[in-house]
């Protein structure tokens, strides 16, 4: 077992990381004088791993979409009983979610936090899966999958991914087809289990009022060590360009929504963290609420306050998204073009820079409050070989000149995706 | 005690409340004006904060404002309307991180609290009415947002179930408002009603945050002061009647899962008791409902119970498909049998004790689960701490729990479709 104390000077603050011998890191953060307790146990595993192979495959073996989210869900079932009833009995709160590339198990609790963390690692290492309960489940995602088809907001996402992306998995929606699912079996889940949910990638963080020695005494005993398997995804090619620049599709709503995507080049570790962070200044830049382009639009009428931005980034992709509701989300898009490329000649204003860059700083201190989002930033950043205080140092070192670097290179705005979701018209009676 | 809790009247019908908690890295506050919900006033009310948020006499624009808060470390001030038993609430908060992250240990704090009292006693005012042209703006976006609540088919089918719920009861009235109110409104009718709030409504300020901050209070209780009051009256709301019969209602609408709506009357008086019968019944995860409903049964992707404490009313909330509606129905009102005949065990009633437990200890590391507990206290008389009402949850008795059951009284069933289900 080798333990390592992360500080940061900035904030005065520190976090212990623990390489433990059963192969997995340990990240555990103490808050002083709080109640609650969050615990996450994680994978490096999420819709898009689809493609993999081992040290014991001769080849890369392509699962059904939608495979990790069905893991989760059975993993929530322990042969003898569910796992929400282990957890009654501690008062804690459990919960799990697959997003693109992670799974993660999680309680939070204000008491027992031990007893909790025995639970947690303990059936996470407890697959059991039959013929019979995977059917079983293949009727409640298909629920689940039939409410996110109403969901205009899920669908105006998934549309626009569907345009950006040929080939990549992201484009699929993370909880499968319901053809999809029907295609997955108790060995199939077997075999992605013994892949991705190996201590190797894997990773453990605890924030709040816990105490590190009963932390490691708990992992002492329950975890099973692993060997490193030599793991290995793989991703179909992927043109840098988009496949479809529009996807339009009508639903019961009140006035269009929209995303647009613009496609960039894929980055990963410390590289991505950076261009994450310089494309979140240009687009706070560009269009945040104390731009004048954002006023501009809005005096128009042409967008609400619903309007917003994000990058969206992972294993082989990268994109800046603009979202919001308007009544003709065309012109948004070409305004939203021509202000890209006016800043590109222009420049950006150095004073609004200092600015954002102080709220930025700020929104990250404000997360500091809050156990959940520090054991989340701990784990998505550990998982991907990172400190999780390199975000606030890199936002405290970006310049003005880094951010309209950043603007060139991903912000082409010939290789763009609208999305749009219309209503689909007045009901006749 | 962890949090340090002060209340002081400062004027009539206006209270200043501190929460001071050392562990937080942030300051919050809450400026609430409360009054009656009433279908004359509800659109113009439900304006106002939308408005005030986004500009003042000293920032007028909603870029000035924008830009002076990102430099106080993306400080925020927002607007946002609420419901709580049969009043309308209009709230104006703002946060900011503590002095001492500020690179130069700027006095955040104060200068926020100044730029916020600001924007709530002296919005920008032209022609004595909001400036129009951004109030046209704020009118638009409020029938904006009143259209694309059908977006969201569990939260629309909230709000039409509320409808029949509450029938002929202030609580029925959509928070803000219909329409055809929003059509009605203008800049001057809102700004009129902007001044007869600061003189009539109810008025609740916290300041949640680690350390005291005296130049903050100071200002805010200033302006609050100085207003000129002529109180109409502490907030009431009154327990919702059972209807004589049970009453059905299905709409149709383009949607491929059902959503069912059951709501359940009580006039059982004890707040804490529901709290904890409902943890039993649906409010937890290894619940009645969950485990049987959903798990056992495979009769809803989610199903669970919920209280409005202030109205006497528990409700099912879940989605269904069409064809198994009335069976997760019957099995809904099964369960609660169950509970009604004490047919659940000491296991399932700790559990759900500790759950509830677990959620109130949890209340005090966060700003605005604080500040909430203590408004909704407030506001029904009481300042009751997480910890006391821990104590007296564990005095509840199982017998206690079957009698809360009892009261319960099916009232309204509402089922939001598709359209070929008929």
């Amino acid at each position: 077992m080798n333990k390592k104390i992360i500080r940061n000077e900035r904030t005065g603050e520190h976090y212990t990381h623990i390489k433990h011998s059963s192969g997995l890191d340990i990240y555990i953060w103490r808050m002083e004088d709080y109640s609650t307790t969050h615990a996450l146990f994680g994978a490096k595993y999420g819709s898009i791993n689809t493609t993999f192979k081992t040290k014991d495959d001769s080849d890369f073996i392509t699962v059904p979409n939608g495979i990790a989210h069905f893991l989760e869900h059975k993993l929530f079932e322990n042969e003898d009983c569910d796992v929400f009833s282990l957890f009654a009995k501690t008062g804690a709160s459990p919960n799990a979610y697959t997003s693109f590339d992670r799974t993660c198990y999680l309680f939070n609790c204000t008491d027992n936090v031990p007893e909790s963390l025995e639970i947690l690692l303990g059936f996470v290492q407890s697959p059991y899966f039959t013929d019979e309960s995977v059917q079983k489940e293949q009727g409640i995602i298909g629920q689940e999958i039939k409410m996110y088809e109403d969901n205009a907001q899920w669908r105006v996402f998934f549309n626009m991914l569907g345009g950006v992306y040929h080939n990549h998995p992201v484009k699929i929606d993370l909880a499968g087809t319901v053809e999809t699912i029907a295609e997955i079996d108790a060995d199939l889940l077997y075999k992605c289990y013994k892949t991705f949910y190996n201590l190797n990638n894997m990773a453990l963080s605890i924030a709040g009022n816990v105490d590190e020695e009963s932390v490691i005494a708990v992992c002492d005993k329950i975890l099973k060590p692993g060997e490193s398997i030599e793991l290995e995804s793989a991703f179909p090619d992927e043109p840098l360009t988009v496949a479809q620049s529009e996807a339009t599709q009508k639903l019961e709503i009140a006035v269009p929504i929209f995303n647009i995507g613009f496609k960039a080049q894929p980055q990963s570790g410390i590289s991505a963290i950076r261009a994450e962070i310089e494309t979140n200044f240009a687009l706070s830049l560009i269009s945040d609420e104390s731009s004048d382009f954002y006023k501009t639009l809005y005096d128009e009428g042409l967008i609400n306050s619903s309007f917003s931005s994000e990058v969206f980034w992972g294993d082989g992709y990268f994109c800046s998204i603009f979202g919001g509701e308007s009544r003709n989300p065309k012109l948004v898009s070409d305004r939203i073009k021509e202000e890209i490329e006016r800043s590109k000649k222009d420049g950006l204003d150095k004073e609004r820079f200092e600015a954002i860059k102080k709220s930025y700083y700020g929104s990250l201190i404000r997360d500091l409050n809050d156990a959940e989002a520090i054991a989340t930033l701990m784990i998505n950043t550990g998982l991907d070989g990172l400190n999780a205080f390199d975000i606030i140092e890199t936002v405290a070192a970006v310049t003005l000149e880094d951010v309209m670097k950043r603007l060139e290179t991903q912000f082409d705005i010939n290789n763009v995706t609208i999305s749009i979701i219309e209503p689909i018209g007045k009901r006749e009676d | 005690m962890a949090v340090k809790y002060g209340r002081e009247k400062i004027g009539e019908g206006i209270h200043y409340t501190t929460l001071i908690n050392k562990r937080q890295k942030t300051n919050t506050m809450f400026i609430h004006l409360i009054t009656p919900l009433s279908q004359d006033s509800v659109s113009g009310n439900a304006v106002i904060p939308y408005v005030l948020s986004n500009s003042s006499s000293s920032y007028t624009t909603v870029t000035a404002l924008s830009r002076r808060l990102a430099l106080l470390y993306g400080s925020v001030i927002k607007g946002s309307v609420a419901k709580i038993g049969d009043s309308q609430v209009m709230s104006l908060v703002s946060g900011c991180i503590n002095d001492r992250y500020a690179f130069d240990r700027e006095p955040i704090t104060s200068e926020l609290t100044e730029i916020l009292t600001n924007c709530f006693i002296s919005p920008y005012v032209e022609n004595n009415e909001f400036y129009k042209k951004d109030f046209d703006l704020k009118k638009q976006e409020l029938s904006d947002d009143i259209e694309a609540e059908i977006n969201e088919k569990r939260s629309y089918s909230f709000k039409r179930a509320g409808l029949v719920i509450y029938e002929g009861e202030p609580c029925a009235i959509p928070v803000k408002g219909d329409l055809e109110a929003v059509a009605k409104i203008t800049a001057r009718s809102a700004y009129e009603q902007y001044k007869e709030l600061l003189k009539t409504a109810q008025i609740e300020a916290y300041f949640v945050g680690g350390a005291e901050c005296p130049q903050s209070k100071e200002v805010l209780t200033a302006a609050l002061t100085g207003l000129e009051r002529d109180y109409a009256g502490d907030n009431i709301s009154e327990k919702s009647p059972a209807k004589q019969e049970l009453r059905r209602v299905v709409e149709q609408h383009e949607v491929s899962q059902s959503k069912m709506l059951l709501g359940f009357k009580t006039d059982f008086s004890d707040s804490i008791t529901l709290r904890l019968m409902n943890a039993v019944f649906g409010g937890t995860p290894f619940s009645k409902l969950f485990l049987n409903v959903r798990e056992r049964l495979s009769l809803c992707y989610y199903c669970s119970s919920g209280l409005n404490d202030k109205k006497g009313v528990v409700y099912v909330d879940s989605g269904v498909d069409f064809q198994n509606a009335a069976k997760a129905e019957e099995e809904i009102l099964n369960q609660l049998s169950a509970v009604q005949s004490g047919n659940f065990t000491t296991e399932e009633l700790e559990n759900a004790r500790l759950s509830v437990i677990n959620t109130w200890r949890g209340v005090s590391d966060g700003a605005r689960s604080l500040a909430d507990w203590y408004f909704q206290r407030n506001y029904s008389g009481g300042n009751e701490s997480p910890e006391e009402c821990i104590e007296m949850l564990r005095l509840v008795t199982k017998e206690d729990v079957v009698e809360a059951a009892k009261s319960l009284k099916l009232d309204t069933a509402y089922l939001l479709t598709g359209k070929e289900n008929t």
